[in-house]
């Protein structure tokens, strides 16, 4: 268990500030959106407040589970050290702790959650998972200030334009998530 | 435009980008096909499906306010050039969009401002729980699409050229 600067990769719960819809009051599109987005979306009172709006949850869910978990391209353990570091970055601790156990499963290890914990800025293990650090740093910082400069270190270490663009896709939709996340409630411990 | 057409012309990504058929990062991004379909449906049912007390016009202006101070030149154009061929874009905004306006900027620049307090002047100004649901996904996906954007121009802009 890893706990610093008020981070952690303990589960922690969401508790909504608005008023979760009743799956007993559901229309057949609400419950066959939550169906589709996640397993457990029926008792979860995040997916339960965003299935106010079934439309773009149906699509936000298809676009994060397609750039999170689809096969090939950017290894997922790496989508998911961008995503726990915009988490961090964007002072989401909801996030960065669902985050951090997916890094730790997928990667089998925990140094570098220790690390983006400690200091997103000079995080990573490798040179590879540090220029994946500072890239999600500068795309969640100063995306209109992004140029080449922020896209050489990734190609330095050998990453296609569809690894870049997968990297791009995580880091950008924790700018999503994180938002969703801090704004529509707050963690609680279970 | 429609959730349903992927050609190119319509992708809102593609045009704030410059990514035209035959470019190789335009095909790069078609490696993953259903990020780009599920992209661009996120963004035609962020301003078409009904939500009752949040109108099209009113969640077009919220765009345009959240481009202008993430500072996303070719996005704002796209969200301006939707304002003014709006059906009813000389209509009247809600009283609630000065709140909406002050929720999105904040939202935009920095997330952690987000809290419980934050969403009392929406309430206040009549927005019921499927309204400040529908604000809060408007804000938060365009954090995505404008750094999607900024990430693929910088991508094709040739290296060592000053950013």
């Amino acid at each position: 268990m890893i706990r610093r600067n008020g981070f952690t990769d303990e589960s922690l719960e969401w508790r909504s500030w608005l008023e979760p819809l009743r799956v007993d009051e559901a229309s057949p599109l609400q419950l066959e959106v939550l169906d589709e987005s996640h397993p457990q979306s029926r008792t979860s009172p995040y997916y339960l407040t965003l299935a106010h709006q079934p439309l773009m949850l149906r699509h936000r869910s298809a676009a994060y589970n397609a750039i999170m978990y689809a096969p090939g391209g950017l290894r997922r353990a790496e989508r998911e050290l961008g995503a726990m570091v915009v988490s961090v970055t964007n002072g989401c601790v909801y996030c960065t702790s669902v985050h951090a156990q997916r890094f730790e499963q997928l990667a089998k290890r925990s140094d570098t959650v220790e690390q983006v914990f400690d200091d997103p800025r000079t995080a990573g293990t490798t040179e590879r998972e540090r220029a994946i650090a500072r890239f999600a740093i500068a795309v969640t910082e100063r995306p209109a200030g992004l140029g080449p400069a922020d896209i050489a270190p990734l190609r330095e270490q050998g990453m296609s334009d569809e690894e870049i663009l997968d990297l791009l896709h995580a880091v950008a939709i924790f700018g999503w998530a994180n938002r969703l996340m801090q704004n529509l409630g707050e963690p609680a411990s279970p | 435009m429609t959730a349903t057409d992927t050609s190119s012309a319509a992708d809102v990504i593609d045009r704030a980008a410059g990514l035209t058929a035959g470019d190789p990062l335009h095909a790069a991004r078609r490696f993953r096909a259903k990020v780009v379909e599920a992209t661009q449906a996120s963004h035609d049912a962020l301003i078409y499906e009904p939500v009752p007390g949040l109108s099209t016009e009113d969640r077009l202006r919220v765009a345009a306010r959240v481009c202008t101070v993430a500072g996303a030149t070719t996005l704002l154009q796209h969200y301006e050039t939707l304002i003014a061929n709006a059906a009813d874009s000389g209509a009247l905004p809600s009283p609630a969009l000065p709140a909406m306006l002050r929720f999105a900027a904040t939202l935009t620049t920095d997330p952690r401002q987000g809290d419980r307090a934050a969403l009392e002047p929406l309430k206040a100004a009549g927005l019921g729980d499927a309204a400040i649901v529908a604000l809060a996904q408007l804000v938060a996906f365009l954090s995505y699409q404008l750094r999607v954007v900024a990430g693929l121009r910088a991508m094709r802009e040739p290296q060592g050229q000053a950013s």
